[in-house]
């Protein structure tokens, strides 16, 4: 297979047909800042974060979908690329609740680095703030919509796997939103709290409520694990802090597969220092069922029982 | 040595008579908070967020500053207790930046900490606040007096472990202000900018200019090492971030406990700079040109063998590095003495 060659901030690299500027900037170690871009999700380029500039041509370009062709000059952090990128901060924090100070996502957001990064110190222009009520009527996901940056990665993840696609953007303009059907709270919704969309999120709109005031996230350290309940092999984190496991988190889905509730839930009583009793959803609420329930086993410690007596 | 004996949380601990409550506790293994407490400092028990009830005592105590005392019975986190500190750090947050966002120091701020810890958010009281300009006009220290919550140990450290008194509280009340004397910028005033305020500072208000604008706290690998400029052996942490030395901070060094003077936590410019030689350089034809490290030392072997035969050993002399080690300088004046054969071996003593 023949490759592409082109010049990016003045190194030649040749990356193979098909590949994306951003690939090709990867290739040569040269950071590109993405919010909406994620390689296992189809591309929508909708965030405009990682523009680079392309030698001739009169606007600053996508790099997340555009195709490297051979003889392209990139340049990814020129004036006009950085003052893009700037405006965007600028126009995404000016709608943004300024609460780092106790939000669970401190130090592990693409917002925030970003910020950081190009020096941007809050909101620019004065304009109207949401003012959504955080959704945390479910025991896994705590919704806060103000924090939303609108990236799609959960609406794009969600949709992957067949029959879900719970949620959605509804309304326009200013007022888009990601919602379920009917904007219901998603735990009204047929939302399995697999917790794929949560793995994504780059900001701190969704995050994981079975961690909510354990810990910041550089006091954390993570470990990968596979999942053993099926043969999928999903990825989830064990969330450690001081030595101990305080948590499970979904990580990725195994290629074409879902992720799924009761295999965090089985990691947890696995893995956890003090896994809090499973809670699932019955008759439209949640109640605390037994570990037995939650993985399914019942049926099997029945018929073990029944053996047992015999 | 007499000890007493108290109960705290329920827990029976021992410790030496004149411990405080806070260092029982801490014995017992309960975290209580602090902002102006600091086991090296004098005890101004001012910012009351290590309150504690102390069964029969009318108010609630701090615990930094109070002796334990045979048979004390004390909650450190009893709902009274909760609802102070919760308000202290709502009037504290009531006059605080909301810029952890890009705040050098987030992620290593004790006023962050507190308010995860006791679930607070922002905005628990309207008022005033200050709108104090930024410091930033010397090359070392940035000073954000509105992030600073008047703990004081800026103050204290600097009159107690630096011995400078650069820096001491003004005004009045709302208005009270850590300064130099008349309110002159630290560029102006007699500090030495050993940045010991720095290392003491629990939030953003004081922060190492450098370090704080190229890293986040949590990217940073901190490296234990000790500082090559003197004699001293000050230890210090070096803040590394993708390779790079990005800072230097205080660590509980065995010489110099946090303390350190303006070189060792400030000139660690040289480690990276392009200026730096990283390869010999012989000096050909007038020009200086790369060479191996064997032709260096070769011709250096070569040209000393020279000097000696044709004007004596004592046309030679020897300079000595303070950055070296000792044992590095004792080979240096062993060499001297025992292979040029003078004794003109001296060293420059201190960088």
């Amino acid at each position: 297979m023949s490759g592409v060659t082109l010049t990016i901030n003045g190194q030649h690299v040749t990356v193979p047909p098909g590949s994306t500027i951003l690939d090709a900037a990867e290739k040569l170690g040269i950071f590109i800042p993405t919010l909406c871009h994620e390689p296992s999700l189809p591309g929508v380029a909708s965030c405009r974060i990682c523009v680079v500039e392309v030698g001739g041509g009169k606007k600053l370009i996508p790099s997340c979908m555009t195709a490297a062709k051979d003889g392209m000059v990139v340049e990814t952090e020129s004036e006009a690329v950085v003052e893009a990128r700037r405006t965007i901060l600028e126009l995404l924090l000016s709608n943004h609740p300024m609460d780092c100070l106790t939000c669970e996502k401190n130090g592990d957001c693409r917002l925030q680095d970003y910020a950081f990064m190009y020096g941007v110190k809050g909101p620019a222009f004065e304009g109207k703030h949401h003012d959504y009520p955080i959704e945390d009527d479910n025991p896994y996901i705590v919704r806060d919509m103000n924090k939303c940056i609108l990236c799609g990665k959960c609406v794009r993840t969600c949709a992957q796997v067949e029959g879900r696609e719970v949620i959605d953007y509804a309304y326009r303009g200013f007022d888009t939103k990601v919602t379920p059907a009917m904007d219901v709270s998603l735990g009204e919704s047929d939302c399995v709290f697999c917790g794929r969309c949560v793995a994504l999120c780059p900001v701190g709109a969704l995050t994981w409520k079975p961690l909510a005031g354990k810990g910041r996230a550089w006091e954390f350290n993570k470990e990968e694990v596979t999942c053993t309940f099926c043969e999928s092999g999903c990825a989830f984190d064990l969330v450690k802090k001081d030595h101990r496991v305080v948590g499970v988190e979904p990580k990725a889905p195994a290629p074409g597969k879902p992720l799924c509730l009761k295999g965090r839930l089985g990691l947890e009583l696995l893995y956890g220092d003090e896994p809090e009793p499973p809670k699932l959803k019955e008759d439209g609420t949640f109640v605390t069922v037994s570990w037995a329930r939650a993985l399914g086993l019942e049926d099997v410690l029945q018929k073990m029982k029944e053996v047992e007596d015999k | 040595m007499a000890e007493v004996t108290l109960t705290i949380n329920g827990l029976q601990v021992t410790v030496p008579q004149g411990s405080t409550i806070l260092e029982a506790a801490e014995k017992a293994g309960f975290f209580i908070p602090t902002f102006c407490h600091d086991p090296e400092l004098s005890k101004p028990a001012s910012c009351r967020i290590c309150v504690v009830e102390v069964e029969g005592a009318k108010n609630l105590t701090v615990s930094c500053a109070t002796a334990a005392r045979d048979g004390m019975v004390i909650q450190t986190d009893s709902p009274a207790v909760i609802e102070a500190r919760k308000t202290i750090l709502e009037l504290l947050l009531a006059n605080h930046p909301e810029d952890c966002l890009t705040c050098g120091r987030n992620g290593d701020c004790r006023l962050q900490d507190y308010a995860y810890m006791y679930g607070l958010r922002a905005g628990g009281f309207d008022g005033e606040r200050h709108s104090y300009e930024l410091e930033e006009e010397n090359p070392f220290i940035v000073r954000d007096m509105n992030k600073c919550i008047l703990c004081g140990k800026c103050v204290r450290v600097c009159a107690e472990v630096q011995g400078n008194n650069v820096v001491d509280f003004a005004y009045r009340g709302f208005n009270a202000k850590v300064t130099t004397a008349m309110d002159v910028p630290l560029s102006e005033s007699e500090c030495v900018f050993c940045g010991n305020c720095v290392a003491f500072c629990p939030t953003g208000a004081l922060q190492e200019k450098r370090l704080r604008r190229s890293a986040r706290t949590w990217e940073v690998k901190k490296v234990k090492t000790t500082c090559p400029y003197c004699g001293t052996g000050c230890n210090f942490d070096l803040n590394v971030k993708d390779g790079k030395v990005v800072g230097v901070t205080s660590c509980e060094g065995d010489v110099n406990g946090r303390a350190l003077c303006v070189k060792g936590r400030f000139g660690y410019g040289f480690i990276h700079h392009p200026d730096r030689l990283t390869k010999p350089l012989i000096k050909k034809d007038g020009k200086f040109e790369e060479a191996t490290w064997d032709e260096a030392v070769s011709l250096v072997a070569k040209e000393l063998g020279r000097i000696k035969k044709d004007h004596g050993p004592g046309a030679l002399a020897v300079l000595s590095s303070a950055r070296c080690t000792n044992e590095e300088n004792y080979l240096m004046q062993k060499f001297t003495r025992a292979v040029l054969g003078t004794n003109n071996i001296d060293h420059c003593a201190r960088l």
